[in-house]
């Protein structure tokens, strides 16, 4: 890799507003990333492994994005969430951090049970929590959470990660009532499966699967038009339209 | 960018049985594993049977451009599709490219490809600056620059040297979005004169940048049409390709594959060009170079037997002679291609010891559905390139002979050698079958 690389924060001018994204690393934030890049946004990187940051930065900057500054650390961690989004003036904030739930082993160690639904729940809704307030602060902006369509409904494949969604759904919709009157919109996304390293070890994906390029374009397109409540594909709507009307005594005996 | 399929070549026709790792998530995997990028080599050089692919397709980060000296660092799994539309509005545009931009940095690399340009650039591993190999046997990246001993083994090293994590390349200044295009038709007045045709046109055409000829094989002529270019400016609304708008649905169906729908649709191509000859016109850089990459999944309309490509050259002194005659027994074999591509190569060295080019002329079929009488005729034709000295794209090939492969690059055995022996590909082991001494067998 050549020396140029320029990896050290650059100083952020007091009246850029920002575009934060937290959990920056994943496939979906990236290519959202990339997209807000091309349009020479200021961004602000959070996530956990500081050498994938550093790449996703460096990827940023040669895309076009004004600046990129980044911040590693614990997604957890409330000291580390409060610091940061006391000092941010996001007009855009996208939560995008979850970790797909292995039912398994969530069953067998109560321990990673705990870990999984803190991670995917509590960080997150700590996370749009704070950066809510931040945009108000500045004077409005968006919050984006990525939810799934897992949580629409507990499913008995994986009722850990879809109860840990659906409490992030019912967050949102809350956030977005309270933050209504405060110039600052909430967006829930719902995507459905994505072709992602998250997924990786599903082998064979159909046509219900999506790109994270296509869950980035719609997420962009979501925040422009100001929508509340989106699933991406669109199609997922439909889908879970009927899922969630199967009656309870029949859904418990489907295996999927 | 995502590969159409995981565990098929571009070419299709067979399926194969692979595990898959993502390579940037975990440690190289122990053994018989092989790095991939977009999966677009034609043939089993990109499959593992068997083994594991390691995809390096995510891996596809852009690290850093100096826009004073054109350079670019990127993970080795960035496309050169991304690269030439985040620099193209900048000026800059890739040194070389193939027929198809959904292809990694990576893998142009490992196949050491060529473009329309070459007679005046050579490949696209003479525009590498550095990389870096994660290698079994070693236990951090190995910087390897033009001068590292590696370097030559991992230029059309066929990705058997080791997994490629970053990349530095040399981007050319372009001058604009387009290129000026001039079409000229050769051959269709006695026969076999097209060759001689093609050979004038092109040797007046050394100033252009760009040329190729598209030729009928299945024309006793040899009539063709060929193209020359050279970049311009345009409008701004051609720095970004037009999105595929045409998708193959479904495998096409067999009986548009034979012979005579190969001589139909070749005929009319030459008459659509006919009416534009010695027309200048200025078009967008895209289709002009990439013009399949218009149609999603154009693999599709060779049927579920897929097809196989056929890409040989021959030395310049050989090419007058040997062309004609390699296509005249293809012809006469009843081996039915659409239209085949006709380049003349330049003496530009190329870093890589298994590297295609050569000087010379390459010719370039696509075979539908190969059955056993095209494949002997292959068989022929592979003995009648090595008889004055030319060579097989392993790129594009499926078939040939382990006999064939060791005649046509003699130094195989030094990239054997510097094969981490934790790699392996089905191509690799089909081509050195008699002699494949360590590491992993099928």
């Amino acid at each position: 890799m050549s020396g140029n690389m320029a990896l050290a924060p650059e100083p952020t001018s007091a009246t850029t507003r920002q575009i934060v994204v937290v959990g920056a690393t994943s496939a979906v934030a990236q290519a959202a990333i990339r997209l807000w890049a091309a349009r020479g946004a200021a961004l602000v990187l959070v996530g956990r492994n500081r050498d994938a940051l550093d790449r996703v930065a460096a990827d940023s900057r040669v895309r076009g994005a004004a600046s990129v500054n980044t911040h590693a650390g614990d997604l957890a961690d409330v000291a580390f969430i409060d610091s940061l989004c006391a000092t941010t003036t996001p007009v855009v904030a996208l939560v995008a951090h979850g970790s797909l739930t292995d039912s398994a082993h969530a069953e067998a160690s109560a321990e990673y049970l705990d870990y999984e639904l803190t991670l995917n729940f509590v960080s997150a809704a700590q996370w749009l929590q704070r950066l809510a307030l931040a945009c108000e602060r500045a004077g409005g902006g968006t919050v984006v959470a990525i939810s799934s369509v897992a949580g629409d409904r507990g499913r008995g494949s994986n009722h850990a990660y879809g109860a840990a969604k659906a409490g992030l759904t019912a967050f949102c919709s809350g956030l977005r009532a309270r933050m209504a009157a405060h110039g600052v919109h909430v967006i829930t996304v719902k995507p459905g499966f994505i072709d992602s390293p998250m997924t990786a070890h599903i082998a064979k994906k159909g046509a219900l699967w999506a790109t994270p390029e296509a869950i980035a374009a719609g997420i962009l397109k979501a925040i422009d038009r100001q929508r509340d409540v989106v699933y991406l594909p669109g199609f997922w709507a439909l889908i879970m339209l009927i899922i969630k009307h199967v009656p309870e005594r029949i859904f418990k005996r489907l295996k999927f | 960018m995502t590969p159409l399929s995981l565990d098929q070549p571009w070419g299709r026709g067979y399926q194969v049985t692979h595990t898959h790792a993502f390579a940037g998530e975990a440690p190289l995997p122990a053994s018989n594993f092989l790095p991939r990028g977009l999966g677009r080599s034609y043939g089993d050089l990109c499959v593992n049977d068997g083994g594991t692919l390691l995809h390096n397709f995510r891996r596809d980060r852009l690290l850093a451009f100096d826009d004073k000296l054109g350079v670019l660092s990127c993970e080795s799994g960035a496309s050169l599709a991304d690269i030439a539309q985040v620099l193209l509005p900048r000026g800059w545009f890739l040194p070389v490219v193939p027929g198809t931009r959904y292809v990694t940095v990576g893998g142009a690399i490992a196949n050491d490809v060529h473009g329309k340009n070459h007679h005046v650039a050579g490949c696209f591993g003479g525009f590498v600056e550095s990389l870096t190999l994660a290698r079994s046997d070693s236990a951090s990246p190995i910087h390897v620059t033009p001068d590292h001993p590696c370097f030559a083994t991992t230029v059309a090293g066929l990705g058997l040297s080791g997994l490629m994590l970053d990349a530095s390349i040399r981007l050319k200044r372009v001058p604009g979005p387009s290129i000026e295009q001039e079409i000229r038709l050769f051959g269709g007045r006695r026969s076999g004169s097209g060759i001689d045709g093609y050979l004038e046109l092109d040797a007046e055409s050394k100033p252009w940048e760009y040329t190729v000829g598209w030729i009928d094989t299945l024309d006793r002529d040899l009539r063709g049409v060929f193209f020359r270019g050279r970049h311009c400016d345009g409008a701004d609304e051609w720095l970004v390709p037009q999105p595929a708008r045409l998708t193959v649905p479904i495998d096409a169906p067999q009986w548009v594959l034979g012979r005579w729908s190969a001589r139909a649709f070749n005929a009319l191509y030459y008459r659509l060009h006919a009416t534009k000859t010695a027309q200048r016109s200025v078009i967008p850089i895209w289709p002009f170079f990439f013009p399949l990459d218009a149609v999603n999944a154009w693999n599709r309309a060779y049927g579920r037997r897929g097809f196989i490509q056929y890409q040989f050259v021959v030395p310049t002194a050989a090419a007058r002679g040997t062309v004609p005659g390699i296509l005249a027994h293809l012809r006469e074999a009843g081996v039915a291609s659409y239209l085949a591509v006709i380049k003349t190569f330049g003496d530009v060295p190329s870093p890589g010891i298994m590297s295609f080019p050569m000087a010379g002329t390459t010719v370039a079929l696509d075979i539908p559905a190969p059955d056993e009488r095209d494949r002997r005729a292959l068989d022929r034709a592979d003995a009648m390139v090595a008889d004055v000295g030319g060579r097989v794209y392993p790129a594009k090939d499926a078939r040939m002979s382990a006999t064939m492969f060791q005649r046509f690059f003699p130094r195989w055995r030094e990239l054997e050698a510097a094969r981490d022996p934790a790699i392996s590909s089905s191509f690799w082991r089909r081509v050195t079958a008699d002699v494949h001494q360590k590491g992993p067998q099928a």
